[in-house]
């Protein structure tokens, strides 16, 4: 099966702080990707190379066989870690927003899925709760047919019942042979969902494994991750 | 994809910028009843409210454009803006353009009162007779004829055109250096400091070569011409504009554009 991600010794700094130190991995097409380590660890880095927001590193990124650009952009659905809809924006705007610019966003599902989380097609974002924003940037990111969704943090600051509703949306809505590459450090909610887990420490990645070879092993995801960021608890 | 950034920059800004506009429009109407009154106390007092409004319409349309650009590059708006399938030169050529828009639309909305009371005064002069009435009348008798007056006009807007660019060139990228990771953690005070160095620099090279080669819009009561002359060897006009500083300062502008744009494309850095 062909790559999705190609990532060949990428590293960046901010000023003299090495972030990403070294790193080269490949992620099938296909794959649903926990990219996992504790905060500072230099996930959201990665993220946001991998999304083309970030382009002075060094080593080579490429996203089914690009290098990170308008091409990538246009089959990468992205979640970033805090809401990036203007105050003003409603549910109504910030669908036309994503359907004039994504080719392939599905508008109908978009506007029967803010039917379905109940929120106001016509409220506006800053008088919405945190719970509700943070629920139409996941709708819009997932009615689009993208290749690769890429979510920094989608569980973050949720409590376990809206975890739980989150995780189900973004696995009952990808498209069909996407891939999806979720940042989170909440391993427990979401290890289950997982084939592949990339962990970062220090801005080095040290595990790079299907999940079938850890079980194998007698061991869970959270387990290897507790090994192995034990500095971090 | 021009066009649709375009279309949602317009609706982006619209909202900071039709509020000012209103309040233009509605001081205009009560300065247009105020003069209807022929009361000279609240004719003067009208107009006083209208330059204090034209005053606010520029300063709030020129602080806009800072913030919109801001807040959608640079700001949490920047990780909607900078995922867009669409390179980023576009994404500034369409700021520019709407910020332009804007600043035009500002400009029109104080401009289009004075013009109005112009027109007003010519043809009602002989009807007011008190000190407003005078005023207004002498105001009329110093103006150039009317064909060195249109000249005079289609300069101004072109020059006009010229600063509008410059100014948001300078400011595009004096906000992309205040984002910077060198300058990042005061924003406000490194952007203020380069709009303001690049702002003196660009005006003292502008002059220096103004001096060097003197190119000037020169208009006199009854013509108006481009010269080559130094400005004490041309007699008898009431403007020399000095051409050579503005061309300068808009290929300063348009270089600062395009560096922003790389800044954008390669080296931008969202918080």
């Amino acid at each position: 099966m062909a790559n999705i991600i190609t990532v060949a010794s990428l590293s960046k700094s901010y000023g003299k702080k090495n972030v990403l130190n070294d790193i080269s991995f490949q992620i099938e097409e296909g794959s649903i990707v926990g990219l996992l380590g504790p905060n500072g660890c230099g996930k959201t880095t990665l993220i946001k190379i991998l999304t083309g927001l970030i382009k002075d590193h060094t080593g080579t990124v490429k996203i089914d066989n690009d290098e990170p650009g308008p091409y990538t952009k246009s089959i990468v659905a992205f979640l970033p870690d805090k809401s990036y809809l203007p105050d003003w924006m409603r549910p109504v705007d910030a669908i036309e927003y994503f359907a004039d610019f994504y080719k392939d966003f599905d508008k109908a599902k978009a506007e029967q899925m803010v039917r379905d989380f109940r929120l106001d097609p016509k409220q506006k974002l800053k008088t919405m709760s945190k719970g509700q924003q943070e629920k139409l940037c996941l709708i819009l990111v997932m009615c689009r047919q993208a290749k690769l969704y890429v979510l920094d943090e989608p569980l973050g600051g949720l409590d376990p019942a809206s975890r739980s509703a989150i995780l189900d949306l973004i696995m009952t809505n990808y498209a069909k042979n996407a891939s999806v590459l979720i940042s989170t450090h909440l391993i427990n909610d979401v290890e289950k969902i997982f084939n592949r887990v990339l962990m970062i420490s220090e801005g080095k990645l040290i595990v790079n494994s299907h999940v079938d070879e850890i079980r194998e092993k007698g061991k869970s995801v959270e387990e290897v991750f507790k090994e192995v960021f034990t500095y971090a608890w | 994809m021009l066009g649709k950034l375009i279309k949602h920059e317009i609706r982006h800004s619209a909202r900071y910028h039709l509020a000012i506009l209103i309040a233009t429009v509605a001081v205009t109407a009560i300065v247009g009843l105020s003069l209807l009154s022929d009361s000279s106390i609240l004719a003067a007092l009208s107009c006083f409210a209208l330059v204090v409004t034209g005053i606010a319409t520029v300063i709030v349309t020129l602080v806009s454009v800072i913030k919109n650009f801001y807040d959608t590059i640079y700001g949490r708006q920047g990780y909607l803006t900078l995922t867009l399938p669409v390179k980023g030169s576009k994404i500034l050529l369409s700021k520019v353009l709407v910020s332009f828009l804007w600043i035009v639309v500002g400009f029109i909305a104080t401009a289009v009162p004075y013009f109005l009371i112009f027109l007003y005064a010519r043809v009602k002069t002989s009807a007011l007779t008190d000190m407003f009435g005078d005023a207004l009348r002498g105001l009329l008798t110093m103006l150039p004829e009317t064909d060195v007056l249109i000249m005079l006009l289609v300069v101004m807007v072109l020059l006009i055109i010229a600063q509008i660019l410059t100014y948001v060139g300078y400011v595009y990228f004096s906000v992309t250096v205040a984002n910077t990771r060198l300058f990042h953690n005061h924003p406000k005070l490194f952007g203020g400091l380069t709009f303001f160095a690049i702002m003196t620099l660009a005006s003292q090279i502008g002059n220096f070569i103004s001096e060097i080669v003197p190119f000037s819009f020169v208009a006199t009561y009854n013509s108006a011409y481009f010269s080559f002359k130094p400005a004490q060897e041309i007699a008898a006009a009431f403007i020399i504009y000095p051409i050579g500083g503005t061309i300068f300062s808009m290929i300063v502008a348009v270089a600062l554009l395009a560096l922003t744009g790389y800044v954008i494309e390669n080296k931008v850095n969202i918080k």
